[in-house]
This record gives C-alpha cells, sequence and structure tokens, in this order.
C-alpha cells in the first residue's frame, strides 16, 4: 500500500513538472519579444527590470518612453524585463521577487502599487518610481520635502493642481458648484480631487464629491453628478480614462462641461485640461536612469522630476456645448 | 546569471508568499472542503485583514494587537455571510458575494477613503517584510510565517478533534444526518465561516506587511489562489497524507507550489499580458490531473475518486 502511494506521488510530481515545463517551454518566444529594443544578452551591460501595475495606455506610454530614452543614452547596453501584474499588487511582489532575485541594475516601478511592493523588497538596488502622483503619500513619508533618500527617487505625473483649479474659474466664472468626478480605488484621485477642493472652496466655489468604485457605476454616479453642478472635475483617474465616453454620453446632454486633469480623458469627455504626456514622463524617468547606471549621479540624493504641462482643448466638446475656447490653449488632435 | 540560480534565489520570495497564501488557503480549506460551501467572502475579507492592520500599526498600535484585530475583523465579516445564508435564507454562493460587494466599501472606510496605505518597514516594527527574506537573521519573515502555518494547523487540528469540531465536521458531510443526531447545523455553519474568514483575514494581514502597503484590490481573484492551491496541495499529497493535520499542510504547500510555478513562468521571461491566462491555465492543469491519473493507472476505485478527487477528510 505504502509503495503504492509512494509510485503515485511520484506520478503526480513528474505530471505538474511537465506541465510547467510545458507551459513555459511556449515562453521563450514572448521573452524576446518582451526585451524590446535590447540587443543580444552577451554584449549587455546593464539589466533594467520594469514592474508596471496594470495595462493601461498612459502606463504603456510611461514604459515606452523609458525603455526609448535608455536605449537612447545607452544604446545596446541595457536589457529589460518588462513585466505586467495585470492589475494584481500582489503580483507586483512576485515581480519585484524575480527582479531581486537576477540582482537587476535598476528598478523602475511604474505605478503606486508597483513602487510600494518594491520599496518593500531591497534597500539596495536603486528604484524610480513612474506615473506615481504623490512620492510622500505613496510611500508614508512625513514632511515630504521633494527628496525620497536611500534607494528610492523618479518622477511624478502630478499636474499642478492649483492651475487646474484656476482653469474652471477661467473658463466658467459664474460656476458656483463644481462636481469632483473619481473612483473611489484609486489613491491619487482622492489626493487630486482634495487638492482642487481645497482651492476650489478659497474662491468661494461649492464643491462635492461624486465617486464611482468601478466601470459598472460609472454612469449612474455620473449623472448625479451632472444633476448638483455647472461644472464637472475630473482628476487623472484610471477608471475615468477607461469609460470618458459613458461620461461624455450623461455630460453632453445635461450641458454640463468637464474640465480633467488629462489629456485622454479630456479627449474623451472634457472641455480643457492641463496636460501631461505620460511619454514623456517615461523619457525623464530614462535619463534619471542613465544617470544612476552609469555612475553619473547618487540615487539618493535625486530629487523628484516633473514634466512640463501644455494647455490643451476639446474642439469638438467646445463646439458641441457652444463654448468659446480661451486663448492660450491648444486644441487637442484626433 | 544563468537561469537555475536565479530561479534558487527567487525561491525564499516565492515560499515566503506561498506560505502567507498558505494560511489563506486552509481557510478556503475549512469552508470548501470541510463545510462543503463555497464561500466567495474571502475576496474582500483578505483585504479586510490588511486594511485593519496596516491601520493599526500606523495608529501606533502593536503589530500583534493589529493581528489579532485584523483577524476579529476577518471573522466579523464571516458572521455577516453566515447571516445572510442562515437567517435571510441567501444561497451560499450569494451570501459571500453579497458581503464582498460590502466589503470594497467598508475596506475603503477602513483606509480612510484611500485606495492604497503604505506600510514601511523602515518606520515602524513590522513583523515581516519582504526585505529580509533572503537574509540570514531574526528579521527573516520565513521562519516567521512558518511558526503561523504550524500554530493554526495545530490548533485546527486541536479545534475538528473537539466535540463542536466533529459537528461542525458532520454539517459539512451530511447535514441532514447532522440534524438528526441534534446538532444546530446553521449555527456551525455561521462558525465555519467566522473561522475560515478569519484565517483569511489574518493571511491578509499577514501579506500587507510582507509587500509593504494595503490595497483595496488585494484581495480581488483571492479564491482562485486559495481553491488552487487546495487543489494542488490534493492532487500530490492526496494519497500520502491521510492525516487531517497533514491534509492542511499539504493545502499550505500547494500555495507555495503554486507560487513558485508562478516564479518559474516569470523568470521564464512570458508575456506578462498572459498572466490571468497562465493562472487560469496552472490551475486548470492542477483541476484535471486527478481525472487523468484516473484514466492512466486504472485505481480499482476509479468511478468514484474521479467524481470528487479525494473527498474524505480524517
Amino acid at each position: 500500500m505504502n509503495t503504492k502511494r509512494i509510485v503515485s506521488l511520484f506520478a503526480s510530481l513528474s505530471l505538474v513538472l511537465s506541465m510547467s515545463l510545458g507551459l513555459t517551454g511556449c515562453g521563450d518566444k514572448a521573452a524576446q519579444d518582451d526585451n524590446q529594443g535590447s540587443t543580444d544578452g552577451e554584449s549587455t551591460k546593464y539589466t533594467v527590470g520594469i514592474c508596471q501595475l496594470v495595462q493601461h495606455e498612459a502606463l504603456d506610454a510611461a514604459t515606452q518612453g523609458f525603455i526609448d530614452a535608455l536605449n537612447e543614452a545607452l544604446p545596446g547596453e541595457v536589457e529589460f524585463q518588462t513585466k505586467n501584474a495585470s492589475g494584481d499588487s500582489a503580483n507586483c511582489s512576485t515581480i519585484v521577487n524575480g527582479f531581486v532575485s537576477d540582482k537587476v541594475d535598476l528598478i523602475m516601478a511604474n505605478a503606486t502599487g508597483a513602487l510600494t511592493a518594491a520599496a518593500a523588497a531591497t534597500s539596495d538596488i536603486p528604484i524610480l518610481g513612474t506615473s506615481i502622483t504623490a512620492y510622500g503619500v505613496a510611500l508614508d513619508i512625513d514632511d515630504f520635502d521633494g527628496t525620497v533618500g536611500g534607494n528610492i527617487s523618479g518622477t511624478s505625473d502630478l499636474a499642478d493642481l492649483e492651475a487646474q483649479a484656476n482653469m474652471i474659474s477661467e473658463w466658467f466664472p459664474e460656476a458656483k458648484k463644481v462636481a469632483l468626478l473619481f473612483c473611489s480605488g484609486e489613491p491619487n484621485s482622492r489626493y487630486q480631487i482634495e487638492e482642487v477642493a481645497k482651492c476650489l472652496s478659497d474662491k468661494g466655489i461649492e464643491t462635492k464629491e461624486f465617486a464611482f468604485t468601478d466601470t459598472n457605476d460609472v454612469a449612474s454616479v455620473t449623472q448625479s453628478a451632472a444633476d448638483y453642478a455647472d461644472v464637472v472635475y475630473v482628476p487623472t483617474d484610471n477608471t475615468a480614462a477607461s469609460n470618458t465616453e459613458a461620461i461624455a454620453n450623461i455630460l453632453v446632454p445635461a450641458g454640463v462641461p468637464a474640465i480633467c486633469g488629462e489629456e485622454g480623458i479630456c479627449k474623451g469627455c472634457g472641455v480643457a485640461t492641463l496636460s501631461i504626456n505620460y511619454y514623456d514622463l517615461g523619457v525623464t524617468t530614462g535619463k534619471m536612469a542613465a544617470k544612476i547606471l552609469t555612475g553619473e549621479a547618487n540615487i539618493s540624493e535625486m530629487p523628484i522630476e516633473f514634466t512640463e504641462a501644455t494647455p490643451k482643448y476639446n474642439p469638438t466638446m467646445c463646439e458641441t456645448l457652444g463654448i468659446e475656447p480661451r486663448d492660450g490653449y491648444t486644441a487637442i488632435e484626433g | 546569471m544563468s537561469f537555475l540560480s536565479s530561479l534558487m534565489n527567487a525561491l525564499p520570495g516565492a515560499a515566503a508568499q506561498g506560505l502567507a497564501w498558505g494560511i489563506m488557503a486552509i481557510g478556503v480549506y475549512i469552508t470548501f472542503r470541510i463545510l462543503d460551501v463555497a464561500d466567495l467572502t474571502v475576496d474582500g475579507s483578505l483585504a479586510t485583514g490588511g486594511a485593519v492592520c496596516v491601520m493599526l500599526i500606523r495608529g501606533g498600535f502593536n503589530p500583534w494587537l493589529a493581528l489579532l484585530c485584523a483577524m476579529l475583523a476577518g471573522m466579523l465579516a464571516g458572521f455577516i455571510t453566515g447571516l445572510f445564508h442562515t437567517r435571510c435564507g441567501i444561497p451560499a454562493i450569494l451570501a459571500g458575494i453579497l458581503t464582498q460587494l460590502a466589503l470594497y466599501s467598508i475596506n475603503l472606510r477602513i483606509m480612510d477613503s484611500k485606495a492604497n496605505q503604505a506600510l514601511s518597514v523602515d518606520k515602524y516594527p513590522l513583523l515581516l517584510s519582504q526585505r529580509y527574506v533572503r537574509e540570514l537573521s531574526l528579521k527573516n519573515p520565513l521562519p516567521l510565517l512558518l511558526i503561523f502555518t504550524v500554530a493554526v494547523i495545530a490548533a485546527l487540528y486541536w479545534f475538528f478533534g473537539t466535540e463542536k469540531g466533529s459537528s461542525l465536521r458532520a454539517t459539512g458531510a451530511n447535514p441532514n444526518m447532522a440534524r438528526a443526531q441534534g446538532i444546530n447545523t446553521n449555527s456551525n455553519i455561521v462558525l465555519g465561516l467566522m473561522l475560515s474568514n478569519g484565517l483569511v483575514a489574518l493571511s491578509g494581514a499577514l501579506l500587507a506587511q510582507y509587500q509593504g502597503s494595503s490595497d483595496i484590490n488585494m484581495g480581488r481573484g483571492a479564491i482562485v489562489i486559495g481553491l488552487a492551491a487546495v487543489i494542488i496541495g490534493e492532487v500530490i499529497f492526496g494519497k500520502v497524507f491521510m492525516n487531517f493535520g497533514l491534509k492542511l499542510f499539504a493545502v499550505s504547500i500547494g500555495a507555495i507550489i503554486y507560487y513558485i510555478v508562478l516564479q518559474i513562468v516569470l523568470q521564464l521571461g512570458l508575456n506578462t499580458n498572459d498572466l490571468k491566462l497562465i493562472t487560469a491555465l496552472i490551475v486548470a492543469i492542477f483541476l484535471a490531473i486527478p481525472y487523468w491519473k484516473s484514466k492512466m493507472f486504472r485505481h480499482k476505485v476509479q468511478p468514484q475518486s474521479a467524481k470528487n478527487g479525494g473527498n474524505g477528510h480524517a
């Protein structure tokens, strides 16, 4: 009986092993596709691990910008391991664990969940965050002064929130009530709407929060926001970015304009925005990475960097709502 | 760096993650195998455990006390599901989904309306952190996780041997018979759900410390990992581990194997956009193995064991 058990144990173990090998066997091709832009492993000098939280237009653009900038600064010298956690923060830990055991030279953490996982995993390997709105909030640092220190630095996608609040009164001087439309599941969105609300209340404009939890209740929450407000403000919010059409379909018939935190959202449902280009943001991170890899700069002394924001407006939406575009704004194409 | 040596390097991390998820999987085992109830509360209660633990530690509480509170919060979640099921007559699977849905908002409230709360090991006296997983020191999370796993298994082994525990097993095995013996099956179901979700929340609390933050989405899909661990453990050790304690241990090993397989897949450089597909395939393969084995080896007890792979628990 006992031998029988052991035999069947071995049988199942070997099955498992062959299965996982079979699974991974088909992975080798994908691996080559993954390492975009890198040359053969022998000539590369540095290995950079990229951990991105979720598949997303803006985050993808930042990752691409990062890779392009590094390939330009150190052509053929960098090998990339691009990994995506598919929206699951537990996967970030697994991915980063792989990077640390591979002893990569640098980790690029794209979005907050990836950054906290990387920060928990290592205090030696340099970590550059990208698409992080507020490092002080994401890493829980008291009295944040612009430099994280230790092995962490990076770039922030924070557009000037005060300037965004000013845009609302610039475009709509008569607005009395502003609805703040965002997803309750995203840490950065809350920070943005709180800051904007502060600026608006200084101007004597009333604000109210309208939070949706996911794609399914975007429409109904937007409806109540449109009922309440003269103008809607949408921060840089991933869920909102995926649902611009649903938002527009409610705001346009209601005749309520929206000011947005980011170009992608503005293109779908907004009137005007102070836009950050995520590709440029990735490029900025890539340039920082090049300096760290070559030893030109010490990451513990590097402050968080930003990119320039451009004021833009959505010509189709302005026409539909009968709003005259303001001076100094460029039209969003497409 | 060669693939094997980098994989060896990655093993401690995969093992630690597996051990932490293993406690969660043991919780799933209690409802899924012993109580014979599919409880989907776990997707919410895992995040509840993480949220409570992180917020209390940030508020200056002792980490051990925070773990205990997280566990109690999880038990409360299980209690609610139990009430939905037994007092309101809602089918178990739906009761779990309802609680899970409600927990999203509750977890947000716990985390001060923020979707992600950081918990830095540099700032708080955490019990465990991923940072030290490769260090040979007392700060290494592996021994602590192992102690937790053994303690949980020992406690459950003792509990399911008591009169109450036996009646709980009877409730799962044959509710009609259990009622005929004068067992209150409803209160047993509630108790089982509380026990299960308490463990799930404990696991969430450990994971939050391990990964350095609690996240509103951290429990999403947890039930799949839990079931995968239960089934992997059963497939590999089902014929060897007959003792109840060892069966629970097999679940924990199942979780470790799950994470090691995932790590191998990642190390080999598979396109991570296919991650969810691969996860589903891993689980599907392990679910299919008992069936294939029965075809290949032609056991004498084939018809029954093929239908429900290793149901009889000691």
